[in-house]
């Protein structure tokens, strides 16, 4: 390691934070593209399992509450492709490396919605999990990045009201209702525990050597169980984990090992949904190409 | 029911239908800036419709989500222009421009109205529709020179004519520079009439509605 890039790692490894003009090492700058683009890529993918539910949301108030919230996942794709753009990686290099699998998105994108329950479910529990992880991103050494995760975690919490009131809704309602909320949940839970990631060390986490990340996942996951579990058990929901329990004494969380196999599967580009939501991607990419090549020509 | 209501209702039904139509573009559009402002005029139209369908509900004794979700599909008295399903990006635009142009007549001449609850609702909604309609130029400008984008407009131009009752068309005609299409050309594009793709989207907009009836959402 050079001595500069030495004096960087010390200088972000105590709080200091990058600015898009100053010097960085090449290592930091490809593993921030990475990651952001990563980011870019789930709330872009985001969009897809949620979008599905706009043209069948039950009442005016749902509809525009969905419409909304999905409206934000493209805009918070936009805001975080720009950063990767200042980075040196162009949005539609993005696009196309999210199209042709080589790039990754988040793993809860990569399943199917069934019914209402799973609108609500995600819209509270998946966009839960996320604010965890972008929160911990305010402190994220690269400050552009941190500047707009302001408004990114403001926005998301919108959606775990408008996720929780959906919820919450349907309990209150007839066992039909609560029937779905639960299959729901029962879905979404295996995916919800591998969403942070595999329990590494965070002094083996090089996104945390570099402080691009401030917290371990499995830090992020004790905070997700310690937020949710009881609201979920308070609304009268069953989690579908016979391990899980809090323990009182080191006020830690125990569960069922998460199935990492299925996440290392479904993130590599195998889960029940990537290759349909990924060819819709390509399809409204091709259909669309005359209108950016038009608009693109006049501006240039 | 009066003609006050059935007047509101139309108008409410073509809001609702052509905010769930662009809410189509929500996630697919051509630029990640368009599935913004999409989704944002769709939220407008939706909104729009939610304050007509209050007027009207007052009336007829019942609420806004009732008379959007709970008629049945030939109830609804939506203009067919509004009811096709999401076109290429050159229709959509045609539609949008054409749809801006009608629907800024139409409420000019409602914020002009004796009805002082419906005069102040229409100027509420036209501060919104301002922007809708510098977004449809913007786009105009765009496309102009796409043979796509002229084809669309002709094919769409008399869907679009008989969105407006028959007194504010040669007002239309006037300020697109087009001439009225004949009677037997607009008969199949009049209310009352509706698109051939109309009662699959109703089926899709009530399904979740219609799984358990009467519950709270």
């Amino acid at each position: 390691m050079s001595a500069r890039e030495q004096e960087f790692v010390e200088y972000v490894q105590s709080g200091g934070q990058v600015e898009a003009t100053d010097w960085m090492p090449d290592d930091y700058r490809r593993l921030l593209i990475k990651f952001i683009e990563m980011h870019g890529n789930s709330e872009l993918m985001g969009v897809l399992p949620e979008r599905e539910w706009i043209l069948r949301a039950p009442t005016l108030q749902r509809k525009l509450a969905l419409t909304a919230k999905v409206q934000d996942e493209a805009g918070h794709s936009q805001l975080i492709y720009r950063v990767v753009e200042d980075l040196g990686k162009p949005r539609e290099e993005c696009l196309e490396d999210l199209i042709s699998g080589k790039s990754k998105f988040h793993n809860v994108f990569h399943y199917p919605t069934f019914t209402w329950g799973d609108v609500g479910v995600i819209a509270w529990l998946v966009d839960a999990a996320a604010i965890i992880s972008q929160k911990a991103l305010l402190k994220c050494s690269y400050a552009p990045y941190a500047r707009i995760m302001k408004k990114i975690c403001w926005e998301e919490s919108f959606h775990i009201l408008h996720g929780r009131d959906v919820v919450l809704t349907m309990m209150l309602g007839t066992d039909e209702q609560r029937e779905l909320v639960q299959e729901a949940l029962n879905r979404w839970w295996g995916p919800l525990m591998q969403f942070h990631g595999n329990p590494i060390p965070s002094g083996d986490d090089p996104m945390f050597h570099w402080r691009i990340k401030s917290q371990g996942n499995d830090e992020a996951r004790q905070q997700f169980l310690d937020g949710y579990v009881p609201q979920i058990w308070e609304l009268g929901l069953t989690v579908p984990d016979p391990e899980l329990r809090k323990d009182e004494e080191t006020g830690r969380w125990h569960f069922s090992e998460p199935d990492w196999a299925e996440l290392k599967h479904v993130v590599t580009g195998h889960g029940p949904k990537t290759q349909e939501r990924l060819e819709l991607r390509r399809i409204s990419r091709e259909e669309t190409e005359w209108v950016r090549k038009i608009v693109l020509a006049k501006a240039a | 029911m009066t003609e006050r209501a059935r007047a509101l209702l139309e108008y409410a039904d073509d809001e609702l239908i052509l905010g769930w139509r662009d809410s189509e573009w929500t996630g697919v559009a051509p630029f990640l800036e368009e599935d913004v402002a999409f989704s944002s005029i769709s939220q407008n139209e939706v909104g729009h419709a939610r304050a007509l369908y209050e007027i009207a509900a007052r009336e007829l004794g019942t609420t806004a989500d009732e008379l959007a979700f709970d008629r049945k599909p030939d109830e609804y008295r939506s203009a067919p222009l509004v009811e096709f399903r999401r076109m290429d990006w050159a229709a959509t635009i045609a539609r949008h421009v054409l749809y801006e142009a009608a629907d800024e007549i139409r409420v000019e001449a409602l914020k002009d109205s004796g009805d002082e609850e419906v005069a102040g609702l229409a100027a509420k909604m036209d501060r919104e529709e301002a922007y809708h309609r510098i977004h449809a130029q913007m786009w105009e400008e765009r496309l102009r020179g796409e043979p796509r984008f002229q084809a669309a407009l002709d094919e769409l131009w008399p869907a679009a004519v008989a969105v407006l009752p028959e007194e504010l068309r040669p007002e239309l005609a006037a300020r697109t520079g087009r001439d009225l299409p004949s009677n037997s050309l607009l008969l199949a594009h009049e209310r009352g009439s509706h698109a051939e793709e109309w009662p699959a989207l109703w089926e899709e907009m009530t399904e979740v509605r219609r799984s358990v009836p009467g519950a709270a959402w």
